[in-house]
């Protein structure tokens, strides 16, 4: 973040209220909630425990929601007894082990604000300290590197800034940072977080709480929509990560000099009449705006910004197209299935990215990376499912080369593997097919395994060299055909290889025929063969999927 | 005793050793003040006794791993959410180090310690 920009987001910028009563006590509880809600995957993304009680953010965020809840309709202008009543509400609604802490912190503040009228800061720096013990009292052995560090941090800090001014306000300020940096330091205090890269999330979470405060006294946005001054490369992501409304169709950015002081509340004016979310950037006699506007309106932002001062930057983004990019991205996300202790996990092993969704959709609970030339280790194998809650592990191989490693794996575990031997990516989904959530592990191991031989394989790949292998004479370079894992046949084209492939599986006996084509096999290329398919077989469904293999053009699936 | 064979030998882990697992993720709870006695006769007096299976119980029935906690919770948390936190706690601890799912996590609260009342 370019530390000279500092966020004018509304016109007017400060929302400071003296003396803090309780009614003035009561948007800063809900600024808390808001910024902390608006951050709230932030803080969920930081969880390393997979403990299954939910998300830290989301444990933190619905306690403070039912802390809000309890004096959202409040008229009461003592502080103290608001507290009170926002520690009531968090205690009831205190979820997961975030939640029951950020209660007791609410709980020892509200016990210092007792009786207090309003919040100075001799009260604000009692209420920390209170806090903070009130919070260390709940455990015996404290874990450093936590949430509790982080309010230890504060109250330390708020010691110390009550030396230097008596202002609350300032107090939260120095505050904030203490907590930003306290939050830095919780990886060299908790070596989970050190290994997983990542800092406390109960502590940020509570971080986001008091800069939601200062936030607001600062009149900045709560809503991260309407809220961001930072170099225009780290703007685009999260700006496009937002579901874009209608009219919403480019990003507009202006760095400007002003000819004259800039009157940001006509300005601001101005810029809505315009186009949606917008920010104003305000630096050393330099200004950043930012807005959305439909495509229309795509060059009168800068018109404007032009008529008033002299520009220096100008950038757009089509957040269309980059919406369209972002959904195509998160629908390649792997779903896989979670399992509970004593279900049976299915890992599977996947060549490609497209057959690694299949496998996902079909229920597996894990994905090995490998197949014909990347044979994953016994190692890999093993680190695939360690994690996973339950000890019922089936495997499948799809591939006869790694049955072996697979098999090995199932010596070597602690966990109940069970090797279900597919030879082949369509042997693998036929056996998922038959998978039962509950019942007996062996009896549904042995329905898998016979689906097995349901189900016939064919692969076209290139041949990496010149060969006679089973009386099929093979130059390197030619397509090449295997079907069942047996060499059949070699031809020159792809086209020929496929269809002649077909023919001698003899694909009219068979219902379906999926195909599932390589990384290197151009998607035109793919249509025009399947379009001869369709016409040779009529009767036949056929079915094509892009499995993503590598060196593999295409692997299919007879049954 | 939770065992697992298989033809290069077998590993077997006595209840104990579980507990002692379970007895420490319980303490780093948060809320939980103390493990104490089943019976209330030996009473919140030894809430600080340093056996590190005090507190704990394992059943293993050849097929089930089940941990009994009787925990002292500290008051003013919301003790629901703060069981709730030590069944999750302990049971992942467990089961991480076990490699073994434990099917019953059950948490008795036996008292509640006042450090400040309200």
């Amino acid at each position: 973040m370019s530390s000279d920009l500092q966020v004018a987001n509304q016109p007017v910028s400060h929302v400071r209220k003296y003396p803090i009563d309780g009614q003035a006590f009561k948007p800063m509880v809900e600024a808390a909630l808001n910024w902390l809600r608006t951050n709230q995957q932030t803080v969920n993304a930081l969880n390393v425990f997979p403990v299954p009680d939910g998300d830290t953010g989301t444990n933190m965020v619905l306690t403070m929601q039912a802390a809000y809840d309890e004096i959202a309709n409040s008229a009461e202008r003592n502080v103290g007894k608001l507290a009170h009543a926002v520690a009531h509400g968090a205690l009831m609604g205190a979820r997961g082990n975030s939640g029951v802490i950020l209660s007791q912190l609410w709980r020892g503040i509200a016990r210092a604000l007792d009786n207090r009228e309003v919040l100075d800061g001799p009260a604000l720096v009692a209420a920390f300290h209170q806090g903070r013990n009130t919070a260390y009292k709940g455990v015996v052995r404290p874990v450093e590197g936590t949430i509790l560090t982080v309010a230890k941090d504060i109250a330390s800090a708020a010691e110390q800034a009550i030396t230097e001014t008596t202002d609350p306000y300032d107090i939260l300020d120095r505050l904030v940072q203490a907590a930003d940096e306290s939050v830095k330091r919780t990886p060299e205090l908790l070596s989970v977080l050190r290994d997983a890269g990542v800092v406390d999330a109960g502590g940020k979470g509570l971080y986001f709480m008091l800069e939601g405060m200062v936030r607001y006294a600062n009149g900045q946005s709560l809503d991260s929509a309407n809220f961001t001054v930072q170099p225009l490369s780290a703007m685009k992501l999260e700006n496009a990560a937002e579901s874009i409304e209608p009219g919403q169709d480019y990003e507009v950015v202006v760095d400007f000099r002003p000819h004259e002081n800039l009157d940001l509340i006509h300005f601001y004016e101005d810029l809505e009449e315009m186009g949606t979310s917008i920010q104003v950037g305000e630096g050393d006699r330099m200004y950043r705006m930012h807005i959305h506007v439909p495509a229309e309106n795509l060059y009168l932002p800068i018109e404007y910004t032009k008529s008033i001062g002299t520009v220096t930057k100008v950038a757009i983004e089509n957040l269309v197209a980059q919406m369209e990019e972002i959904e195509r991205e998160s629908s390649a996300k792997l779903n896989l299935t979670p399992v509970e202790p004593g279900q049976i996990a299915v890992v599977a092993v996947a060549p490609g990215p497209g057959l690694a969704r299949v496998f996902a959709s079909l229920g597996v609970s894990a994905i090995i990376e490998g197949g014909q030339t990347m044979n994953p280790s016994t190692e890999e194998i093993l680190r695939s499912f360690e994690n996973l809650p339950t000890d019922q592990v089936f495997i499948l191989p799809n591939n006869k080369n790694i049955i072996l490693a697979a098999q090995a794996a199932a010596q070597l575990t602690v966990k109940r593997l069970t090797v279900i031997p597919s030879r082949t990516v369509p042997q693998g989904m036929a056996a998922m097919l038959r998978l039962a959530p509950d019942g007996d592990p062996e009896g549904i191991a042995a329905e898998m395994q016979s689906a097995l031989d349901e189900v016939e394989t064919g692969e076209i790949t290139v041949a990496t060299r010149s060969v006679e292998i089973d009386g099929v004479k093979v130059q390197e370079g030619q397509f090449i055909a295997l079907l069942n894992g047996k060499l059949i046949l070699a031809a020159s084209s792809l086209k020929d290889a496929t269809l002649s492939l077909l023919e001698k599986a003899h694909v009219d006996h068979f219902e379906l025929i999926t195909m599932f084509y390589g990384a290197d096999t151009p998607r035109p290329e793919v249509n025009a063969i399947v379009d001869s398919i369709r016409k040779i077989y009529p009767d036949q469904e056929v079915e094509v999927q892009d499995g993503g293999q590598p060196h593999y053009n295409f692997i299919i699936s007879i049954e | 005793m939770p065992d697992e064979s298989n033809p290069i030998g077998s590993i077997k882990i006595s209840p104990g050793a579980i507990a002692t697992i379970a007895y420490h993720a319980a303490r780093q709870s948060y809320g939980v003040v103390g493990l104490t006695s089943k019976n209330l006769v030996n009473g919140l007096t030894q809430v600080l006794v340093k056996d590190p299976t005090y507190g704990v119980e394992v059943t293993y029935d050849g097929q089930n791993i089940i941990i009994d906690l009787y925990v002292v919770i500290e008051y003013g948390t919301r003790i629901k959410s703060v069981a709730l936190s030590v069944r999750n706690t302990v049971r992942y601890q467990v089961e991480k180090a076990l490699g073994m799912p434990v099917s019953e996590v059950n948490v008795h609260v036996r008292g509640l310690r006042v450090s400040d009342p309200d």
